[in-house]
């Protein structure tokens, strides 16, 4: 073997390591949503199902939480997009004497750790709230309030660094031409800037979006009573798992493999077609793809797996659960009397005063979670009773 | 269109910092002028200007355009129009909407723009392209949008930074006469900045020549060429030979210069330096290339240079020759090509004779850097 | 006499609405969400616990109980330090560094090798590829690899299948379920700075060193690991940070008897609703972390400005 070839063998085996470390933790956990057995696992597979799918679009915790997210997001997402252009934009004029410094105060929430932003939040605004008197406690102490502004704190910062990016292409004298031909300063913004900034407005705003939706250590000091669906979930995965999570996360993730397509195709399309304006490589009309889809890999890889989707969801429409349900039942059956077994040995090990610790089916993290069990479950207890209602 | 409308530039300082861009500035437009800010790059051409569109305000001074104080007044608010260096155009603009940009911001009708802009586009030449985007115009064509851009704004002034330096030595030449007809046509005044003197010359009823943020001289084109003020005017405007010396004597607007390697040389004093200079004193005296011919050598004569032939080119429509002259700089000779032979002199010693009244003496300063 | 000067330029520049705009959007930003937040959480960290009744009584004064509170543990017990919450700290920063460092290793080769092969269309799948865990949900990440991890998850299923081992190992007690959680939740904060400087890296460099008899080695230690400086200072900072300040990775991964520091802080806001103790606690985490990060900016020479490219 020649050297080359131990080279390239030996990219291949890291790339494969390097993602199938990335990805195939994603891929197992989105496998264990179509597993009916009642804990997330692959390996003893009971039975090909989408029941989870059932329970989970059946929670209203995590209904609610998907709503609050979505407020919360679209708050976060104008809060940031605004100051985080304006931001930009005073970056570029700012004194240069002052850049530097400038600079520093509006990158470190980026470095500043979220639990530190979730605390200072709620420190400030019970503060705030102390000095201006009850009346504005309701405001003040309101959890949706109070995510948004916690969270657009470092989301801001990252759609700043997205606008400097633009910016720096901007040609000055486009403004100034516009105020030359009689544009006041707003009209040249809206006219001129502002049109150029679209395509980066519509980048942050999905990224402020995203970061807003799965941001976990600010929003847990300062959502309040309106848990987003993050938290939900955080409490889900820490205090009992059941395969719902994975039926969510599946979700999640297909979603994820649309939005960042879709984003790929978006960008890859816009980037043509100003690299066309520029009068750099003017596509020739002509061909069989749509424009749209034409020198743009992501665009037809999205189509194919829309159509997949489709077909899909098509399949599992009319896929008929009966005779599937019987078998889940009975290998859930038998689960259940394995595990009750298990856990009967297990206080038989312990009545006799055994001191090794038996193995912890569901690897619950805290050892005090057994003490807690009964409040957690008592969230459980009610998901459960919902689905009863349910059905 | 607004009719001629006079700029005054009242003792204009322009500091950025502790640097001066623009000194003492004094400059006096007359309505319906076309003026030229003539200088080498980094002069301070696109900062007097940006001053008069109101884009920075003068450290010291005053802008006055039809004898109002512009001072506290922003661009948008002021009667002029401004033609880019980099015509920024807008890109993501058709054209039609790039030229009737201030009947939009101004709250025009769509169909009223649009009307505008196929009037405009006629007189652009360029009619049916309305529907067009920036990037795909040629060089020439964006140049005539920006202009057409600029006059639907009706401004009292248009206000011109090198604008045809990006286009191609043909275009500019016709870009050159067709912009001097678009102003006799709109009557309105133009400032038109360039570091082209033929571009100056060519065009305007008056020309300020810059050196370093200080203008040296107002006047036409001709006063410039044939008269030129300082030293850096005769060797920025046109070819100039210079000659180096001290005055021997002055005599009313005529004065003798003693220079090393020459003699004693003739020539006129420069007519802002008539009664000013007096024998004794560092002096330049600058004779035109076609000014020189060959004539008799003669020691005594006051108008006639001797020197060695260095090198000869051959130009078209005349012949270029070379001569050995003060200071290591060549003395340079235009001769017409009349289509006789001739023979090279390369080697040669010469006699080159002068009209006295083709010659101009000035005191010593600086040259421009070729 | 410099300060109005720059104001009325900017406002000049602006024009008084958009510079109006411009000026409370930014101020609102850098004041009251991030500097008067902060200072309350600075203050409120030298403050006792008290019941709202007597908030702003004479007995809400300053104290050092909160610090003294990590370093010596409850008041009474003077004189001996606080282990527990010391050691969770301790191992907070360590761990955080080695992941830091972790991330670097794993991150070079790859990040070398998308930015040389940039515009092919493998590159760019595996671009495409690394974007979607970037996007999705810290919590689902850790909760696959707990699925991964767990007892009965597929690790250990596999290794018994293959007889590796007779008893399912617990990973998550022994804490490499949170080291792996740790190393993949900001893997990508690496990859992607490190990757955009070395794109940036003009290839006829690389071939020019080659010419010129270079090793591979010498080449990557005084070329490409040069160029790519500002990059993995950005990409470390970021890992390092948000490992120190990492809460959902440990709550999910973490075993039960190693604390992540960030979890004390939870505690004591959420269990213990003693918000003065937390906010130290949280004092001492920025503190701590930000001086770690400017005394590695220091070593290493990497300026404020390469961070966030
Ligand atoms: N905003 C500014 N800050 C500091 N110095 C400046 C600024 N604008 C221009 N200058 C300086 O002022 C001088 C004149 O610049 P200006 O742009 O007016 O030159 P110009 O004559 O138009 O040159 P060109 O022919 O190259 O366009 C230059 O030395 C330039 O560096
Ligand atoms: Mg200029």
């Amino acid at each position: 073997m020649s050297p080359k070839v131990i080279s390239r063998l030996a990219l291949g085996a890291y790339l494969l390591i390097f993602f199938g470390y990335l990805l195939g933790p994603l891929v197992v956990m989105s496998l264990t949503a179509f597993n009916s057995s009642g804990f997330p696992s692959v390996s003893p597979w009971a039975c090909f199902t989408f029941e989870w799918f059932d329970v989970l679009f059946k929670d209203q915790r995590i209904l609610n939480g998907i709503k609050n997210s979505i407020i919360i997001g679209i708050g976060t997402v104008i809060v940031s997009i605004a100051i985080g252009l304006s931001a930009a934009l005073v970056l570029t004029q700012v004194w240069p004497k002052l850049r530097t410094t400038y600079y520093t105060i509006i990158i470190a929430p980026i470095l500043i750790p979220g639990v530190v932003l979730g605390i200072s939040t709620i420190v400030f605004w019970d503060r705030v709230s102390r000095l201006l008197g009850p009346s504005t406690d309701a405001l003040f102490h309101n959890g949706i309030f109070l995510t948004i502004l916690g969270q657009s704190t470092f989301i801001a910062s990252y759609a700043m660094l997205i606008f400097v990016a633009r910016l720096a292409r901007f040609d000055p004298g486009l403004t100034e031409a516009a105020l030359d031909l009689g544009a006041t300063h707003t009209q040249a913004f809206r006219k001129i800037l502002l049109p150029f900034m679209r395509p980066a407005i519509a980048s942050a705003a999905v990224l402020a979006f995203l970061a807003s939706f799965e941001n976990y250590n600010t929003t847990t000091f300062t959502f309040g009573n309106y848990p987003t669906l993050t938290i939900e979930l955080a409490q889900k995965v820490r205090y009992g798992i059941n395969p719902s999570i994975s039926s969510l996360a599946f979700i999640i993730v297909v979603l994820t493999v649309f939005g960042a397509l879709a984003f790929e195709a978006y960008r890859r399309n816009t980037g043509n077609k100003e690299r066309a304006k520029e009068g750099k490589a003017a596509p020739k009309s002509g061909g069989i793809l749509p424009g749209f889809l034409r020198g743009n890999p992501a665009a037809v890889v999205l189509v194919l797996l829309c159509f997949t989707v489709i077909t899909a969801v098509g399949t599992a429409q009319s896929y008929s659960p009966e005779q599937c349900k019987m078998d889940v039942r009975a290998a859930k059956q038998l689960e259940i009397d394995l595990r009750i077994e298990a856990l009967e040995e297990k206080r038989r090990l312990r009545e006799l005063g055994k001191t090794h610790e038996g193995p912890d089916i569901f690897g619950t993290p805290e050892v005090e979670s057994e003490d807690k069990a009964p409040s957690s479950s008592g969230a459980f207890g009610d998901v459960f009773k919902d689905l009863e209602q349910g059905d | 269109m607004g009719a001629g409308v006079t700029v005054n530039l009242e003792n204009v300082w322009i500091k950025f910092g502790d640097f001066v861009a623009v000194r003492e500035a004094n400059v006096n437009i007359k309505g319906g002028d076309f003026f030229s800010f003539l200088g080498p790059s980094g002069c301070g051409k696109t900062t007097i200007l940006r001053a008069v569109s109101g884009f920075l305000d003068p450290s010291e001074g005053r802008v006055l355009i039809g004898g109002k104080d512009m001072a506290g007044i922003g661009p948008n608010k002021r009667p002029t129009a401004l033609i880019f260096q980099n015509l920024a155009l807008f890109p993501l603009m058709k054209i039609w909407e790039n030229i009737t940009f201030s009947m939009e911001v101004a709250g025009a009708s769509a169909g009223d723009r649009r009307k505008r802009a196929d009037e405009l586009l006629d007189m652009i030449a360029l009619s049916g392209q309305g529907d067009k985007f920036p990037s795909e115009l040629s060089g020439g064509q964006k140049q005539r949008v920006a202009i057409a851009r600029a006059l639907c704004a009706e401004p009292d002034v248009l206000l011109l930074d090198e604008p045809l330096s990006a286009l191609d030595l043909k275009l500019r030449q016709h870009m050159r006469t067709e912009l001097r007809e678009i102003q006799q046509r709109v009557g309105i005044s133009f400032i038109y900045i360039t570091h082209d003197q033929g571009e100056a010359l060519t065009m305007s009823d008056s020309v300020a020549v810059m050196r370093a943020g200080i203008i040296d001289q107002i006047a036409g084109g001709h006063e410039i060429y044939d008269h030129p003020a300082t030293p850096f005017v005769a060797s920025f405007v046109g070819e100039n030979n210079v000659f180096r010396g001290k005055l021997q004597s002055v005599n009313g607007n005529e004065a003798v210069i003693r220079t090393n390697r020459s003699g004693d040389l003739l020539a006129q004093i420069t007519p802002t330096a008539v009664g000013k200079m007096k024998a004794g004193d560092d002096a330049m005296m600058f004779v035109r290339p076609e000014a020189l011919a060959l004539g008799e050598a003669s020691p005594d004569s006051k108008t006639t240079i001797s020197a060695n032939v260095l090198n000869e080119e051959f130009e078209g429509n005349s012949y270029s020759v070379f001569l050995e002259g003060d200071g290591g700089k060549q003395i340079k000779m235009s001769l017409p090509n009349l289509g006789q032979d001739r023979e090279s002199s390369k080697g040669s010693s010469l006699a080159l004779h002068y009209d006295a009244s083709t010659a101009v003496v000035m005191p010593a300063g600086e040259l421009a850097s070729e | 006499m410099k300060k109005p000067m720059i104001f009325s330029e900017f406002f000049k520049n602006n024009g008084p609405v958009m510079g109006s705009i411009l000026m409370v959007l930014v101020g609102f930003w850098i004041i009251v969400l991030i500097v008067l937040p902060q200072l309350s959480m600075l203050d409120f960290s030298f403050r006792f616990n008290l019941p709202p009744a007597e908030l702003g009584g004479p007995k809400d004064n300053y104290t050092l109980k909160n610090y003294k509170q990590l370093v010596y543990g409850a008041a009474g017990s003077e004189g001996t330090y606080n282990t527990v919450d010391l050691m969770v700290f301790v191992r907070t920063i360590v761990t955080a560094i080695f992941v830091t460092i972790a991330n670097i290793i794993m991150c070079y080769p790859l990040a070398y090798y998308l930015g040389q092969s940039k515009g092919t269309s493998f590159a760019r799948l595996l671009v495409v590829m690394l974007i979607i865990p970037y996007w999705i949900n810290e919590i689902l990440r850790a909760f696959a690899l707990r699925i991964i991890f767990g007892e009965t998850g597929l690790i250990n299923e596999v290794l018994t299948f293959l007889h590796l081992t007779a008893e399912p190992i617990d990973f998550i007690r022994q804490n490499y379920a949170l080291y792996a959680g740790l190393g993949y939740a900001y893997i990508l904060l690496m990859l992607f700075p490190m990757y955009n400087v070395i794109e940036s890296l003009d290839r006829n460099q690389i071939e020019a060193a080659r010419d010129m008899g270079a090793s591979w080695i010498r080449i990557h230690r005084r070329i490409v690991i040069p160029h790519a400086k500002p990059g993995i200072a950005s990409g470390a900072t970021m890992v390092f940070m948000l490992s120190a300040g990492a809460l959902a990775v440990p709550q999910v991964l973490g075993g039960p008897s190693s604390l992540w520091f960030t979890q004390l802080v939870y505690q004591w806001f959420n269990d213990s609703l003693n918000w003065q103790q937390g906010s130290a606690y949280a004092i001492v985490l920025l503190f701590s972390s930000i001086a770690i990060v400017l005394t590695l900016m220091r070593i290493f020479k990497v300026n404020m400005g390469d961070i966030g490219k």
